[in-house]
């Protein structure tokens, strides 16, 4: 991340030195205003789905959810901490209903319980970022809207080849993932036998 | 989800939790997250308004839209396939222009659409997810993610054709 936004920063500041160097603080300066824009209306949405998740959590469903799911989440992430398993759970449930502004703060919260503080992405860590970026979806609602606004003949007509598209990508994803981790794996042990 | 929601009272309810004064105690844990992650969303959206500004996001898409188009994904969404991981409400308001522009029930526009299903804010969902953890290397994850979404793209793109 640091090697990417740097290259990139410095790239777009070269190029607009040379076209329009007037314009990059106030670019700079806009953009950050309209992340203060997003933030509270983060800060909306955040309160409310937070909200409905400790309720939820305080119903037990998450547990239940939890236990339904476990199988799942043991074999993807290899832990049967319960308040990880918890967190996934909902954070893979949120997701497919899309609803990822409920999905984030568990997302987040799972990502804390997983650190083991050593700087580097666990294997673990890695597949909640890869579940996240390819997850299965039931309800696309905000696509669904856009299309009703502007007005489609059958706004809902995407959610098959949606669930299709998805449901390939999450199993190519997944396995992808899964693949490489054990290839990592064995290289590890393999450096470890010849040291 | 109104169901789900209404659903949801009924059973907390019947368990007799207290929910007002249990909602409230998760909806304050808001601002504090929202603090916490705001740094890291500035980072990425000043870098994503230079990017455009600068025209390299206009540089990439004509380097790239014949790669794409070899690998089945039109030209009209190549901009939304390469914005998609930095930004959600930039992905959606380019997802209305081409509503407008081709239609929202042609083939572009139905990829367009199920694309937004397959791919994710990436860069965005990294930032945020690592930014409350030690993490300082992310090692393979960003390309590996990356990889998966241009599947889904390439996917989407198939099968927008075939149903």
């Amino acid at each position: 991340m640091n090697k990417i936004w740097a290259f990139l920063m410095l790239l777009s500041t070269l190029l607009l030195l040379i076209k329009n160097p007037s314009a990059l603080v106030t670019e700079m300066t806009e953009s950050a205003m309209g992340v203060i824009n997003l933030c509270v209306e983060l800060v909306a949405v955040y309160a409310i789905w937070l909200g409905i998740l400790e309720i939820v959590d305080k119903t037990g469903l998450s547990e239940k959810l939890a236990r339904l799911l476990s199988p799942l989440i043991k074999f993807l992430f290899k832990t049967t901490d319960p308040e990880i398993t918890k967190m996934i759970a909902m954070n893979i449930s949120s997701n497919m209903l899309g609803v990822g502004n409920a999905a984030t703060p568990c997302g987040i919260r799972a990502m804390q319980l997983m650190d083991d503080k050593s700087g580097k992405a666990t294997p673990a860590m890695i597949m909640l970022l890869v579940v996240n970026a390819t997850s299965i979806q039931l309800l696309p609602t905000t696509t669904i809207g856009l299309r009703t606004a502007a007005g489609s003949a059958s706004p809902t007509d995407i959610m098959i080849p949606t669930l299709v598209a998805t449901f390939l990508t999450a199993c190519f994803g997944i396995s992808l993932t899964l693949l490489i981790q054990r290839v990592f794996k064995r290289r590890k042990k393999k450096s470890y036998q010849t040291t | 989800m109104p169901i789900l929601i209404a659903g949801l009272m009924l059973y907390a309810r019947f368990k007799k939790v207290e929910t007002y004064n249990v909602f409230v105690k998760g909806a304050k844990g808001s601002i504090n997250l929202v603090l916490g992650i705001f740094p890291f969303i500035v980072a990425i959206m000043v870098m994503v308004a230079l990017m455009r500004a600068s025209g390299i996001t206009d540089m990439l898409i004509r380097l790239l839209s014949p790669i794409f188009n070899a690998l089945g994904i039109p030209t009209e969404v190549s901009e939304l396939v390469l914005l998609r991981p930095f930004t959600g409400s930039g992905s959606y308001a380019i997802l209305k222009d081409i509503y407008t522009t081709y239609g929202v029930d042609t083939y572009v526009g139905r990829c367009a659409s199920v694309i937004m299903g397959t791919s994710e804010t990436l860069f965005y969902v990294a930032t945020v997810y690592f930014s409350q953890t030690s993490v300082k290397k992310l090692s393979y994850a960003i390309p590996l993610a990356l990889i998966c979404n241009i599947f889904g793209t390439i996917i989407a793109c198939l099968i927008c054709r075939v149903l």
